[in-house]
């Protein structure tokens, strides 16, 4: 229980003094999750709403694909992005491998299923008597596209925070793309898993806390959107 | 000459490949009121929609204005306005529900009067409802709400499905008068599909009766739903929650549909010959045709409906005032079977 407790106070304490070490990995942190999170939204939403949308053939297996690919193992996308991004790899020129934005590529698609998945659904939880009336409004299909968004805003809110919450606290990715590099590719995540294993175990929940800190900071804001829209 | 405000040639829709609408010719002329007429999943929605630019047909050609139109056509998107059965309100206040139309075509100038203008035909005053959010309305108020935000854009048709089926009696007669208005004061043409028979004779200049996904010519025909069984020698009917029987030809299958359109009032102590049947009911209901200014009796026998046409020669004072006992005869050699 001590190094609990302890953890608490190391929290506080490396979050006060302004600690660089703790602010390099939060800063790693949150660009990275907040650039994944916005490419992942950008591809995602209109994937998802045709999904949900639009009935075509083919649809429900594609559906059950994407709801299958919201479990994939992080450390399995780490090792494909790994692949790709390595030097022998396909993207080896970019040399994107152990920086930020390689980090950002895979936590993009471990986002991107879940958006997709939770966009659709949010598209086929809308009345369908919604695009009736934005026809025979006169809407044309920008409208439409909009219009369903923004019907759905809430259930298309709770998706992206839940692919947030997955992007921000996951270690595969990270810990294999970025490689934990110390003032550079060092995430919280990974900063935790380096401190247990050094037997750092108040660091570790120092920094947890200051994960878990950062998690009801966005998820209150949000409520605070929803709750004023 | 105008050419029709729609003109619809060689029209066939289908959901899972099953045909469920067939026209093959249908013009509607401009300023019109036209109403659509029959029973559950007979195709009036289906019309609706695909005139409405909702749905493209699988088939055939719409044109509105002498134009050839689909979904998203940007020469008619903004002249056709759909109401359906259940309407839908956006999570937004009154005001914006009714005003997004508007907002949509860019017509923004006094935006505000136009929904003031358009809240006040459906009986809403504007001070009292405008900023109501949709979750406290009634289902009255938000049928009325979807009238006004139809209005507020003066369509040149106004498409109504089933607009008074599930209001109070009210937000009814505000919806029939607001819908009425439209066309007195924009020409507007109005379609409407409801149950609500003799409203629609009072008001349309023409009837199309839909059944099993056609319009057929009149909307007069009786159609009588089996099962039907073998009755005594060999004759075939079924019986009426009265008791009576209702007689037919043999069916081509048991559940198959009779048409009679043979109705007649049969005289007094006269009886008819052995392929005439007679059936006793009351005469329930009254409706003039506006247009031809025929008049139509229903009568209903046991539970069911039955509609026959009531000629001049017919003494129409005497014989027909509702509630009254009537015996009507029909022939089995003009009974059809569908």
């Amino acid at each position: 229980m001590k190094y609990i407790l302890e953890g608490f106070f190391q929290a506080f304490h490396l979050l006060s003094s302004g600690n660089d070490e703790t602010y390099s990995a939060i800063w790693a942190t949150l660009s990275c999750s907040s650039y994944s999170i916005a490419f992942s939204l950008t591809i995602g939403i209109p994937v998802g709403f045709c999904l949900g949308y639009y009935h075509f053939k083919g649809k429900n297996s594609l559906r059950t694909i994407t709801d299958s690919l919201m479990a994939l193992p992080t450390v399995f996308i780490g090792l494909i992005v790994y692949a790709f991004l390595t030097h022998s790899g396909p993207m080896g020129n970019f040399s994107l491998l152990f920086t930020l934005q390689g980090i950002v590529i895979g936590q993009t698609i471990l986002a991107l299923p879940i958006v997709i998945s939770l966009s659709a659904a949010a598209v086929e939880g809308v009345d369908q008597k919604l695009h009736i009336m934005i026809m025979s409004l006169g809407g044309n299909r920008r409208h439409l596209f909009l219009t369903t968004l923004w019907e759905a805003r809430h259930a298309l809110m709770a998706g992206a925070m839940a692919a947030y919450g997955r992007v921000m606290t996951e270690v595969g990715v990270s810990m294999i793309v970025g490689g934990n590099i110390k003032w550079h590719t060092r995430t919280i995540t990974t900063a935790i898993a380096l401190e247990t294993n050094k037997g750092q175990f108040g660091m570790g929940v120092a920094l947890g806390l200051v994960l878990l800190f950062i998690a009801f900071c966005v998820n209150f804001s949000v409520s605070f959107l929803r709750r004023r829209n | 000459m105008n050419p029709p405000i729609y003109e619809i040639k060689g029209l066939k829709h289908n959901y899972d490949r099953k045909t469920i609408l067939e026209i093959n010719h249908l013009s509607i002329q401009k300023s019109s009121i036209i109403g659509l007429v029959g029973p559950n999943g007979s195709g009036k929605t289906t019309f609706l929609k695909l005139i409405g630019l909702i749905e493209k047909p699988t088939v055939g050609e719409i044109f509105f204005d002498g134009y050839a139109v689909e979904p998203f056509s940007d020469s008619a998107r903004f002249l056709v306005s759909l109401l359906p059965q259940e309407p839908f309100l956006m999570k937004r206040n009154v005001y914006k529900n009714v005003s997004y139309g508007l907002k949509l075509r860019g017509n923004i100038n006094d935006i505000k009067s136009k929904v003031e203008e358009s809240l006040l035909t459906v009986g809403l005053a504007y001070n009292e409802y405008a900023r109501r959010e949709w979750y406290a309305l009634s289902g009255g108020e938000r049928q009325r709400v979807a009238l006004a935000s139809r209005l507020a854009l003066k369509p040149k048709v106004l498409l109504l499905d089933e607009p008074t089926a599930s209001v109070d009696s009210l937000s009814e007669q505000l919806i029939k008068d607001a819908s009425l208005k439209a066309r007195e004061q924009s020409g507007t043409t109005i379609i409407i599909a409801s149950h609500d028979r003799q409203w629609l004779y009072e008001i349309c200049d023409e009837i199309l009766f839909f059944f099993q996904g056609k319009i057929l010519e009149t909307g007069q025909e009786n159609f009588i739903y089996g099962p039907w069984k073998k009755i005594e020698s060999g004759k075939w009917g079924k019986k009426l929650s009265d008791g009576q029987t209702l007689y037919v030809t043999e069916p081509p299958n048991q559940n198959s549909i009779a048409v009679i359109n043979s109705f007649t009032f049969a005289q007094e102590n006269i009886a008819g010959s052995d392929i005439e049947i007679d059936l006793k009911g009351i005469l329930s209901r009254l409706s003039l045709e506006r247009k031809t200014g025929q008049i139509f009796a229903t009568i209903l026998v046991g539970n069911l409906p039955l509609t026959l046409k009531i000629y001049p020669h017919q003494d129409r004072k005497k014989t027909c005032f509702p509630g009254k006992k009537k015996t009507i005869r029909y022939r089995l050699d003009q009974l059809k079977w569908i």
